[in-house]
């Protein structure tokens, strides 16, 4: 789940979680040209799509700004 | 010294004696005193009460047939006349749970008391719960003690004409009935001490009924993403531009399904949000911010996923109770496992 309110994904049992940008915008930037904007979405979805490949195991945050194999462990109590 | 309780009791067809899976499809039939479960039942039950007779029923007949089995319940009740019917324990049997919970509708329409026992996941608690009293227990007939423990106390008060009182301080399965009454103190006054409890450590008891979420275990990794299939969901109320699907702002009570195999990126003038919980006005110049169509169309030409599946699912998620949610959420999910899909991107407003 991509979300820019991830606390409350991660408090309501979603297990992979992906900080998106903000609720209005949560793949991308427009405040940002058009270029860097896509470059930021792109940089969203495509760590989003690494968190489909890692396991979890349980409600877990995955920062796209901080990209690696070691999710900050971020289990939601 | 008033007079004894007259119970009836409601067995299947295996508390009943009469067998079991095989015999599931008898009818109604009654024997006089208690049968089964019913002897430790009458032990429970105590002094002054006496199970005059037990309705026994095949649980396939009950469900199957359930007009014909509510019309032979309602009728022998009406020639026994009992102060109370107990029916069950059910523990985790759907299909007894439900002929249980039938039985005490019956006898309730008849203005007999009525009350039962099943494990409060048995389809029979989760569809009558609102009807009927339901004494939760076990899933399985090792709760049987406790079980009968816990009904025949009110069994034998609801027999005797008595009201119960709130469903937390019974024991019985909350039936959503609210009913004013006084507390004492008013509620700035409770809050204050509830947070004077909270900050010095003491135990205190919310007066709003907190239900955790559920907890579903994560799906194991997807091995290779070069040959997945990955499907979009949004709660963001993406549309079609002037939302001819008539899709509500909040509180969804569907979720819409669209085709985009065609599609290269999501363009602001086919389509649009429709959400009442967020400023719309940045999705609708980008659609793609809510639903990625035209990342993953990229990674799609770039082999780094094998396939973008063909539907995607949009809902606006804001105002909506979680049971509510929680269909949608089940359907759309069998849905795409019914399109082979590997992985979703959910991406939440």
């Amino acid at each position: 789940m991509i979300s820019a309110i991830y606390n409350f994904a991660l408090t309501t049992g979603a297990n992979r979680v992906i900080k998106g940008a903000r609720i209005e915008h949560v793949c991308g930037d427009p405040t940002l040209s058009p270029e860097k904007d896509y470059a930021f979405g792109m940089r969203i979805v495509t760590r989003a799509l690494e968190t489909l490949t890692t396991a979890v195991a349980g409600p877990t945050l995955f920062d796209p700004m901080t990209p690696g194999t070691t999710p900050e462990a971020d289990h939601a109590s | 010294m008033s007079s004894p309780l007259r119970v009836v009791h409601y067995v299947n067809q295996f508390f009943g004696g009469i067998g079991g899976e095989d015999q599931a499809h008898v009818g109604v039939t009654v024997r006089a005193g208690a049968v089964g479960p019913g002897r430790a039942l009458e032990t429970a039950l105590g002094e002054g009460a006496r199970v005059e007779a037990t309705i026994v029923c095949g649980d396939n007949f009950a469900s199957e047939q359930a007009e014909d089995a509510a019309r032979t319940i309602g009728d022998e009740l009406d020639r026994l006349k009992p102060d109370v019917l107990v029916a069950g324990p059910a523990f985790g049997s759907g299909r007894y749970g439900l002929a249980c919970a039938l039985a005490c509708k019956v006898a309730q329409s008849r203005g007999v008391a009525a009350i039962t026992a099943m494990h409060s996941e048995n389809p029979g608690a989760s569809s009558a719960r609102r009807e009927i009293y339901i004494v939760p227990t076990g899933t399985s007939t090792t709760s049987m003690p406790a079980a009968l423990a816990a009904l025949a106390p009110l069994a034998r008060r609801l027999g005797r004409g008595e009201t119960l009182g709130p469903a937390e301080l019974e024991g019985y399965l909350g039936r959503g009935v609210r009913r004013v009454h006084d507390r004492g103190r008013p509620g700035y006054q409770r809050a204050l001490d509830m947070l004077l409890d909270k900050l010095h450590g003491r135990p205190y008891r919310s007066e709003v009924p907190y239900a955790a979420p559920e907890r579903v275990p994560p799906a194991p990794p997807i091995a290779d993403l070069s040959r997945a299939r990955i499907a979009m969901v949004t709660t963001g109320g993406l549309v079609r531009k002037g939302n001819p699907d008539k899709q509500v702002s909040a509180n969804a009570v569907r979720y819409h399904r669209h085709e985009v195999a065609e599609l290269e990126s999501l363009s602001p003038s086919d389509w649009e949000a429709y959400h009442a919980g967020y400023f719309n006005h940045l999705v609708n110049s980008n659609p793609n911010y809510i639903l990625p169509l035209s990342f993953l169309r990229d990674l799609e030409r770039h082999g780094r996923i094998g396939k973008v599946h063909e539907h995607i699912y949009a809902l606006p998620g804001v105002s909506t109770p979680v049971a509510v949610s929680a269909g949608h959420g089940r359907n759309i999910a069998a849905d795409l496992k019914a399109g082979g899909v590997d992985g979703a991107l959910l991406v939440a407003t």
